[in-house]
């Protein structure tokens, strides 16, 4: 019975013995979906470079994937990624990442990566909180939230990630919770395949942190939380934002094909080796 | 044919101008940049030339991600070059920290302006001379150069690569607007002439799990990515094979030290200095524009009959220690000259503690470079 | 016949995770008694013959703890 391995196994590290998430921690929900896309897609690890900034969800991909894996600093991961890809079109970037990695301290190099269309995978697991720092309000904390640092609730609006960077010129924008570990992995599989920008926020349970701060309760109530407010983006149009306001609308925002950075510069390399 | 690369002969050239073919001529692949003065014409010229060549020049959203994107590229394989002026170095230093944990060769310019803060852009100023040596927050050894001329601006750049390259490690060209806006002949040699040097990348097949790839004070291979290493590169504390260790002690010792000894071992390769003070009463230290200055006093006061040598730093970094150290042991007292309100001096000070008697000349004004009769004067005060 | 496999030193324990339990349609699994080695306490499976294969505990399990054997092999989506 112990010479039973999880099929997924071979895709990590063998020096890795266990992820260090909390139990219940989403994260390694987002990990396994993942690796299950790589591995229904028939890639190899080798076929990547895996990009990760600060953060519990950093820790997703470093040391776990047996992949090359550059483990960067706060909020940068998508800077360093756009230099590796634009120096390996031909491998697959991928960045994992946490919310306050990549849209409080390093949203503006989120912002303009998506303007840019360059051929990426940039998966946010979105906790709504600073876990790996002991429970500080983010830029996606619910607004009237109470954390570590607004006891009395937080005064701030909260972040739609997805629709920021569908705004900023994204390929590819999903959304969808660890409740939906399936959808995930399927729209992880179009991601990598998009010739473009590609975002998906998974919004991840922290009962640690946001769990015990906000009352939002154990990994299991948080599930069934998503369970319950979870509608789809089809749906979501036809409500008002009143009526969507405490839902999580989930699902695929935006889909579509334009001009990839990295091609453009090849195009233009190749007409200036014609001139020349 | 004809080397796309190499603009070999003799041009009337701006300094930064300089400084972007000295980063094509060595090699370079990938620059990144952010617009700033008085670093811009280096960004302007890489723009055009590294196309020309099928390279790049990304002109990024700050200077955070120019540094970034730069040691991602590097990862790559590829030589890469980061110019800016001292603001956007500062942005950057938590990043160089990062390349220099992570044994990354980046080449970084800064064309030093007159600060603090915004300041004045356009204007000169040494004033960011330790900036490289202790801005990134922790304890690390870094190699930065000083040109004085537009000639050195294209072969310091072009030294600056082979030290990056050698050491797997991010290496500064510490100019300034002078340096940078200066036009005078520069000579750009054969292609065959340049002597490039080029890291040395991981044997393909190998895995790096059984190599040292970090922390080898001998500078270990690099495993670039895409090459199927599967490298585990992280900011954190790690050993010599990229694992993290944030638990130990004894592990983060290692990790200072052997990245510090990597560059302190071999700074007999690494320290250049320009040295004219034999049988002399007192020497000038000075390096970048103000060089030319004090070359010039040195000049003049010999011509009146006075005893005056001269000591340029080319190398800021790592410290000329042992250089200074044999100054102060030959003269009796040393004058260092800098376009600062004296940054460089406290290290010259102490090295020559208890030897020779050390004085620090700003200009007049600063953000001028000092006015040579202003020298001549002081060297006649102190050899009174 | 379905099988379940509990990864027991992989999991992090039904005391404070305990997804498995929550996504199982069926009830298949029930507590163990018995810490692993990091002191938490697996699942165990306590009626395997009402699991119907759908694949959830082991989809969902934020620590690749469980292995569901399938019968009969899915085909790969390609």
């Amino acid at each position: 019975m112990s010479s039973v391995e999880h099929p997924l196994r071979k895709y990590l590290r063998p020096s890795v013995e266990a992820t260090t998430f909390c139990p219940g921690c989403g994260d390694g929900t987002v990990l396994t979906s993942i690796l299950q896309a790589i591995d229904e897609l028939g890639m190899t690890m080798d076929d990547f470079v895996f990009v990760s900034g600060i953060g519990c969800a950093a820790w997703i991909i470093s040391p776990n994937f047996n992949a090359d894996v550059l483990h960067t600093t706060h909020g940068r991961p998508i800077a360093f990624a756009t230099g590796i890809k634009l120096n390996l079109p031909e491998k697959k970037v991928m960045v994992v990442s946490g919310d306050g990695d990549l849209t409080a301290i390093g949203g503006n190099h989120l912002i303009h990566a998506a303007r840019r269309n360059i051929e990426m995978v940039v998966i946010c697991a979105n906790n709504g909180i600073y876990g790996m720092t002991g429970g500080q309000v983010a830029p996606t904390t619910p607004r009237e939230a109470r954390t570590i640092t607004t006891p009395y609730g937080s005064l701030e609006n909260t972040f739609d990630i997805s629709r920021m960077v569908q705004a900023s010129g994204a390929s590819f924008v999903a959304r969808w919770t660890t409740y939906q570990p399936r959808q995930l992995t399927k729209s992880i599989k179009k991601a990598i395949q998009k010739k473009g920008f590609a975002f998906i926020e998974v919004i991840s349970q922290c009962p640690v942190q946001f769990g015990a701060k906000t009352g939002a309760g154990s990994a299991v109530e948080m599930l069934e939380m998503y369970r319950k407010s979870s509608i789809s983006v089809k749906k979501a149009v036809e409500m008002s934002p009143q009526e969507i306001e405490d839902k999580i609308v989930t699902g695929e925002f935006i889909d579509t094909a334009k001009p990839e950075l990295c091609e453009e510069i090849a195009r233009l390399k190749e007409r200036i080796r014609g001139e020349g | 044919m004809e080397n796309r690369r190499v603009r070999t002969g003799k041009h009337f050239m701006m300094g930064n101008v300089a400084c972007a073919e000295g980063a094509v001529a060595a090699g370079c692949e990938f620059a990144a940049g952010y617009p700033i003065t008085p670093a811009s014409e280096i960004g302007h010229t890489l723009a055009k030339r590294l196309l020309e060549v099928g390279g790049y020049f990304f002109q990024t959203e700050d200077e955070i991600s120019a540094i970034c994107a730069g040691i991602g590229a590097s990862w790559t394989g590829k030589k890469v070059f980061v110019p800016t002026s001292g603001p956007g170095i500062s942005l950057m230093l938590e990043n160089i920290g990062f390349a220099v944990g992570i044994e990354t060769p980046v080449v970084l310019v800064n064309i030093q302006r007159g600060g603090p803060t915004t300041g004045a852009p356009s204007m000169g100023l040494q004033g960011d001379m330790v900036q490289p040596r202790r801005g990134s927050h922790g304890d690390y050894e870094i190699i930065a150069l000083c040109p004085s001329s537009p000639q050195e601006m294209f072969d310091h750049t072009v030294r600056a690569f082979n030290l990056a390259e050698r050491y797997r490690a991010p290496v500064f060209v510490m100019a300034d607007a002078f340096i940078g806006h200066m036009r005078e002949e520069v000579t750009i040699p054969e292609p065959d002439e340049l002597d490039l040097t080029y890291r040395r990348i991981l044997e393909k097949g190998t895995d790096p799990s059984t190599v040292k790839v970090f922390l080898d004070e001998e500078v270990a291979p690099m495993p670039i990515f895409g090459m199927g290493f599967k490298t585990h590169v992280t900011s954190s504390c790690h050993d010599e094979y990229g694992n993290r260790n944030l638990i130990d002690p004894t592990a983060l010792d290692n990790f200072i030290q052997r990245l510090r000894n990597k560059i302190l071992k071999h700074r007999d390769e690494i320290v250049q200095v320009e040295c004219d003070y034999d049988n002399c009463e007192l020497a000038l230290v000075a390096y970048g524009a103000v060089a030319r200055c004090a070359k010039e006093a040195v000049r003049v006061a010999r011509s009146k009959g006075l005893n005056v040598g001269y000591f340029r730093v080319i190398t800021a970094w790592p410290f000329p220690d042992r250089e200074v150290q044999d100054l102060s042991h030959k003269v009796k007292k040393i004058l260092v000259l800098e376009n600062n309100s004296g940054q460089y001096y406290p290290y010259v000070k102490a090295e020559a503690a208890g030897r020779a008697e050390v004085e620090f000349l700003p200009p007049q004004i600063l953000g001028q470079v000092h006015g040579l009769d202003y020298v001549v004067q002081k060297i006649e005060e102190m050899l009174r | 016949m379905p099988k379940v496999y509990i990864l027991r030193e992989a999991c992090k324990g039904v005391v404070d995770c305990d997804i498995c339990r929550f996504v199982c349609p069926k009830d298949v699994l029930g507590k163990s008694d018995m810490l692993n080695r990091k002191g938490y306490f697996p699942p165990e499976v306590v009626d395997e013959d009402a699991c119907t294969q759908c694949g959830n505990c082991m989809v969902y399990c934020p620590d690749m703890a469980i292995v569901v054997e399938m019968r009969k092999a899915k085909k790969a989506a390609r």
